[in-house]
């Protein structure tokens, strides 16, 4: 039996697995012939496969097919009106004219089945779909064909679900606990290094212990936890830096990008340069930043710019460049000009490119923050922990360090959200991966 | 499986534009340096409304005359007209691309960025013959009449390979075009697709009245599907051997077992094969 279901169109290409619960429904049955298998207007309960002989299909008018009559051999299925909506009826009339061996499958039941692996069902129904429009020719049964009942999981995932159903699937998987085990062995190696083994070159470190209770003191010896308001206000001036720094570099790095990408000619006068700018470090800017920008704080905004900027530019150019040329090809030949191409091929196409661009742009941001902060600057995280260093306040430097952490972690990750809802198209494209 | 009535002839569907001339196209890679002729000397030419396969083995330069009827690459010399428009010539070696003819591509270019219905709607949007609203209407007609209901919303990545296909056959059908031109459309599928697929296309060309310029190197499919089958040399391409198949339309995959067909395989078997010979071994030189 299993042999002849592979063979049938809507079960090419099920697995074997599936393809043995399949044939575990079907019971054999057979026709004289000239025997009426069953008439328009019957309740349809099996659909039929035929293993032998041969079996006149007549459709009723009404369902309109272009080619009513069909004579089915080995192989042919029939009597699908049984996967339809709505109390199935038969629409057309079944008689053997030679005698016949045939497969019947309870329909309910194979719904069932093929609920249960909702990928593999989707396969087999659009196959059924297929089949009603090829080979009978009534394309307007299809809107009532049954649907398979997904599973919640695949429903509609779209923009904002899909990050809440990645959030309640990673909550499942081990991951989080595996991720908790991980900061418990560092914190663990943190605590014993330095307080309980006190290694040679740990010794001089402020604890675990140490900077924890000064980070929740609301009287700290060192001026600074999250009691004070002035913690806040640090946080609040790096933020607000780097949140102005992200977008300049975003607002300017990607048409650079793009038009670097876009046009061949832009690329040979402006990519040269960009590639003798790029590689020099942020500290090495630092001079010509105090000179240029005679205010310390747009000096700052500069120098966090200026990395992101670069990383922008040259992901959304890639992104440019990775775009299939059939794509653009494709808008062309459709009627497409130029500026079109560019804002329905161009811009969506280097999207994925871009979010890369913009992850690397914040955490690049986050950096040359902490950079041009030590510098110049009299707020900010950075400022923390370089002025901290001067004063010798060691637990306020590893507060800064993992605020720092923390806060960059959090940026990043709204990026990435971000990413998520404007490329539904390619999130749900993963979704229906697994992930 | 074919029913007695169907087998009324319908030669070549009464399509009045979509003729394509080639005449004496010449195609050189690389003039100046080590000149690499792609085709050489090619005149063909394709009736309006008849189904033309073009069978060679993969690499023999039957793409760069599809690119060059798509605007998508110069010619060195010669002439390719539409319907006695000048699409190029030596004058003007680069045709302009225009959805009169439109591309379907070896591995398939449906934006994955748009829905399935955004996709088919593209053409007739762009071209400003339609606003957003009717040619999404439209989209939705033309894809419900090609057997793709429920797949409207979602993206191609979310759909099967043969659905896509369909998919990108529809949005080429939905703006008014003379000839469609297919690369290896069905090269990436698994056979069985493969067979449903072919009934599919002919179906909807039995519904629109185009030109389909079709290269393969599959000479089962070639003449499976077409009215006339090209076989061209390989590099430089040109036609070897042009057959006529006169299996009468419409076809479905009864056609396959018959004597008919088996005649026309043995036909023109050898003569891909020769071909098919000359090119592995010039692959083995040039590597």
């Amino acid at each position: 039996m299993l042999e002849i279901l592979k063979k049938t169109m809507p079960f090419q290409v099920v697995s074997d697995g599936m393809l043995q619960k399949i044939a575990m429904l079907g019971r054999r049955t057979s026709y004289s012939t000239g025997a009426l298998i069953y008439d328009v207007g019957d309740k349809a309960d099996d659909i039929y496969i035929i293993v032998s002989g041969q079996i006149e299909h007549m459709l009723e008018p009404g369902a309109q097919a272009r080619r009513p009559v069909r004579l089915l051999r080995g192989g042919d299925v029939f009597g699908w009106a049984a996967l339809l909506e709505k109390h199935p009826h038969r629409l057309a009339k079944a008689t053997c004219v030679e005698a016949a061996d045939v497969i019947c499958i309870n329909a309910d039941d194979l719904l069932r089945l093929l609920e249960a692996d909702a990928d593999a069902g989707d396969v087999v129904m659009s196959r059924f779909a297929t089949m009603i429009t090829q080979d009978y020719t009534v394309p307007d049964l299809i809107a009532q064909l049954r649907h398979i009942q997904r599973r919640q999981q695949h429903g509609d995932i779209r923009g904002m679900n899909l990050t809440l159903y990645r959030i309640s699937s990673w909550l499942k998987s081990p991951r989080p606990y595996q991720m908790l085990i991980g900061f418990a062995l560092f914190l663990g190696f943190w605590y014993c290094a330095v307080e309980v083994w006190k290694l040679p070159r740990f010794r001089e470190m402020p604890g675990l212990t140490t900077v924890i209770r000064e980070w929740l003191n609301p009287n700290p010896t060192y001026g600074l936890s999250i009691y004070t308001a002035e913690y806040y206000t640090h946080i609040w001036i790096s933020v607000w830096r780097v949140t102005q720094a992200f977008f300049l570099a975003t607002a300017l790095g990607v048409p650079l990008g793009l038009f670097l990408g876009w046009s061949k000619k832009f690329k040979e006068y402006v990519f040269p340069v960009f590639e003798t700018l790029r590689p020099i470090p942020i500290l090495a800017w630092v001079p010509l930043a105090i000179v240029m920008f005679i205010a310390t704080e747009s000096a700052v905004i500069y120098l966090t710019f200026l990395a992101s900027f670069f990383a922008t530019a040259l992901n959304t150019m890639l992104g440019v460049e990775s775009i299939e040329e059939s794509y653009i090809r494709a808008a062309y030949c459709l009627g497409a000009k130029r500026w079109q191409v560019f804002l329905h091929v161009i811009v969506p196409g280097a999207l994925p490119f871009i979010f890369t661009g913009l992850q690397i742009s914040v955490g690049v941001a986050w950096f040359s923050l902490v950079a041009a902060e030590m510098v110049s600057g009299q707020y900010g995280l950075g400022y923390v922990i370089n002025t901290s260093y001067i004063m010798v306040r060691y637990p306020t430097i590893v507060i800064g360090m993992i605020t720092l952490g923390l806060v960059g972690y959090a940026t990043s990750m709204m990026v990435r959200v971000a990413g998520d809802f404007m490329m539904r198209w390619r999130t749900r494209e993963l979704a229906l991966g697994g992930q | 499986m074919m029913a007695p009535e169907m087998q009324t002839t319908v030669p070549r569907n009464t399509a009045s534009h979509g003729e394509i001339i080639i005449d004496d196209v010449v195609k050189i890679y690389d003039p100046d340096g080590a000149a690499v002729m792609a085709v050489d000397h090619c005149s063909l030419q394709i009736k309006a409304g008849e189904i033309c396969m073009i069978v060679g083995p993969s690499g023999c330069g039957k793409t760069t005359l599809l690119n060059a009827i798509a605007g998508f690459h110069e010619i060195t010399s010669g002439r390719i007209t539409l319907d006695g428009k000048v699409l190029c010539s030596t004058e003007k070696p680069k045709a302009e691309p225009g959805s009169d003819r439109i591309v379907v591509f070896q591995n398939g270019a449906l934006f994955p960025w748009k829905t399935n219905l955004d996709n088919v709607a593209f053409g007739p949007i762009m071209q400003g013959q339609l606003s957003a609203a009717e040619a999404k209407e439209k989209a939705l007609d033309m894809m419900a009449d090609a057997g793709l209901t429920g797949v409207e919303h979602n993206y191609p990545g979310e759909v099967s390979s043969g659905m896509r296909r369909r998919v990108e056959i529809v949005r080429a059908l939905i703006n008014n075009l003379s000839v469609l031109l297919l690369d290896e459309p069905y090269r990436a599928l698994d056979s069985l697709t493969k067979s449903v697929m072919h009934e599919a296309l002919l179906e909807i060309y039995y519904k629109n009245k185009v030109t389909i310029f079709f290269i393969t190197h599959d000479l089962e499919e070639a003449i499976f599907l077409g009215h006339r089958v090209a076989i061209m040399t390989t590099r430089p391409c040109k036609p070897k051997k042009i057959l006529e198949v006169d299996i009468p339309h419409p076809r479905d995959y009864s056609v396959l077992t018959s004597k008919r067909f088996r005649e026309l395989m043995e036909e023109t078997n050898e003569a891909v094969h020769e071909e098919a010979l000359k090119a592995f071994s010039a692959g083995e030189k040039e590597g």
